[in-house]
């Protein structure tokens, strides 16, 4: 089985992030407070409580390096009349907050550092997307928006791995690439082709694959192709992203998707209202497809529905009389999934930093589980890695 | 004939477990608040296309979704007069009580007899498969509650008619 370690935190989580060593995890149980539990001995014990915020937290990102936390939510704050999110510094044994004023009249859905963790990006329901770095002279975290671009809420953001290229899902159905080159902040690389000459906020292309809500956009560990979902149950993935970018869809027959990872370069995992992970793989052309599921699905019960018609014809034509609303006229629903019970909506990767392979990933949903999955033992999955 | 009334439910059935994908989502026109986008509309977007699902002329269910809540009417066969009184009477008890039912809307929409409303909140505390499996039987037992309570009005109009004409014999 995939799934090494299933943990029980809370009746509901929104979004979880690891620390850099993958002790302690930060995770939002489906209220304004962040809770960090700490792993000791196979008990989990909580070891912080973040309160600042009062709607609910929609996203968590914990940079590796840096050790930072920052989460954004729904919230607005009250003194400024601005959204606000909260970047948390660990000093000493406690988690100091900063207040990030982001200038959002709505809420924010979405969080990301970016690879060097001098930025990140917030994706919002204004419509907007906010770029913030740290100002050394201010000592104070500045906020520039990227406006007039969506034509609804950002659901979620992506940095590519040169930290300027920031992709964005909307509920739309569009999918964006915007550059985010800061003056001070980024230095211009001669050899960065397209990136280089592209000044904060220009749209570098804008995918319109999806005819439904577009999620979970992510970028390949190269950061040569960009796969995002749809909620029409399709997978998109985006080769050579740029002036001539080579466009795939997957159609699955299942539920659709909330996120997505890269595991390696031809290896996609996708989670959502399936309760269970799907992956994805590339074969040598390059083209994508459904693999498998990854967790083990408890047995459909679509065969006694064939078997309950055929019995009843067989009854009637035999004389049998069956009462109008049988036994087997309330099919039993399909239990789907095993290990979640519910909606899986965020997939973290667990990972060493920077490595372009990941055999080990967790997820969480509106359970309130969080499953570790390894990919190790998966032998058939192995071609893709 | 309950063939296809098993039809009608299974189409009812798999439709709600495709639409039945929600999830939370912040308010794009006010700041700080959360409504069900499918009672509003106010961002056509947000929205997904209503899909009408009809046994026969009389009975029909009318699947709304959106992002964040899902909206199901039903209109329940009604074959006299006697069964759209009992109907209305029987179905207007159980929405004034819909707190308790929590899925329940208060009104039904224009046109149906009963409506449901289903949001995310309802989705992370309950399990998607068993809310399905509730309005599938609420279905099943409302058409069966129709023809108990016509069985009953009918029989007690005879005893009561016998009774009174007794004195005339």
């Amino acid at each position: 089985m995939a799934a090494v370690a299933v943990h029980q935190f809370a009746p509901c989580i929104t979004c979880h992030a690891w620390s850099p060593d993958h002790s302690m995890i930060a995770l939002c149980p489906n209220n304004n407070e962040v809770h960090i539990y700490r792993s000791s001995q196979d008990k989990w014990e909580r070891v912080h409580v973040l309160q600042k915020h009062d709607q609910i937290v929609s996203g968590i990102d914990w940079s590796p390096r840096s050790n930072r936390i920052v989460t954004a939510s729904h919230d607005r704050n009250s003194m400024h009349c601005f959204l606000s999110r909260y970047v948390w510094n660990r000093e000493g044994p406690e988690w100091v907050p900063t207040l990030v004023i982001l200038r959002l009249n709505r809420a924010a859905l979405c969080v990301q550092w970016s690879p060097r963790e001098n930025k990140f990006a917030v994706g919002s329901g204004a419509k907007t997307v906010c770029i913030c770095y740290y100002e050394q002279d201010n000592n104070w975290w500045v906020s520039k928006l990227i406006r007039k671009r969506h034509d609804s809420s950002v659901t979620s953001v992506a940095w590519h791995p040169n930290n300027i290229l920031l992709a964005t899902t909307s509920t739309d159905g569009k999918c964006r690439v915007f550059s985010t080159f800061i003056k001070g902040v980024d230095t211009r690389d001669s050899k960065a082709g397209s990136s280089s000459d592209s000044k904060f906020g220009e749209q570098i292309i804008q995918l319109d694959l999806s005819f439904s809500w577009a999620f979970g956009v992510k970028w390949s560990p190269s950061g040569n192709t960009l796969a995002y979902v749809g909620h029409n149950s399709m997978i998109y993935f985006v080769d050579d992203v740029g002036p001539s970018p080579l466009a795939q869809n997957v159609a699955f027959r299942d539920l659709p998707l909330r996120d997505v990872l890269f595991v390696s370069e031809k290896m996609v995992i996708g989670v959502g209202f399936d309760c269970n992970p799907m992956v994805f793989g590339a074969d040598e052309r390059g083209i994508w497809s459904f693999v498998r599921f990854l967790g083990e699905r408890k047995s459909s019960f679509s065969g006694s529905k064939y078997g309950s018609q055929f019995s009843e014809a067989f009854g009637k034509f035999y004389g049998q009389s069956k009462t109008g609303v049988s036994n087997d006229g309330i099919d039993p629903s399909r239990s789907r999934g095993g290990i979640h019970e519910n909606c899986i909506n965020c997939i973290v990767s667990l990972g060493e930093e920077g490595s372009s392979r990941t055999l080990r990933f967790s997820t969480s949903g509106l359970d309130g589980r969080v499953v570790i999955w390894a990919l190790e033992n998966q032998e058939d999955l192995s071609e893709y890695l | 004939m309950a063939s296809t009334l098993r039809l009608y439910l299974t189409c009812i059935r798999n439709t709600l477990e495709a639409a039945l994908c929600l999830q939370n989502f912040p308010c794009q026109e006010v700041e700080r608040h959360n409504k069900p986008e499918v009672e509003l509309k106010t961002s056509p977007e947000l929205l997904l296309n209503p899909i009408l699902i009809c046994r026969n002329e009389s009975e029909k269910c009318l699947i709304e979704t959106s992002i964040n809540s899902l909206r199901i009417s039903l209109k329940v066969k009604q074959a006299d007069e006697l069964e759209n009184i009992l109907t209305k009477k029987f179905l207007r008890f159980l929405s004034m009580r819909a707190e308790a039912f929590q899925v329940l809307r208060r009104k039904p929409i224009q046109g149906y007899d009963i409506s449901f409303l289903i949001t995310n909140y309802h989705c992370e505390e309950m399990q998607k498969q068993k809310l399905i499996d509730f309005i599938v039987q609420f279905m099943e037992d409302i058409d069966k509650e129709i023809s108990e309570l016509k069985m009953s009005v009918n029989t007690r109009g005879r005893l009561v008619a016998t009774e009174f004409l007794k004195q005339f014999i």
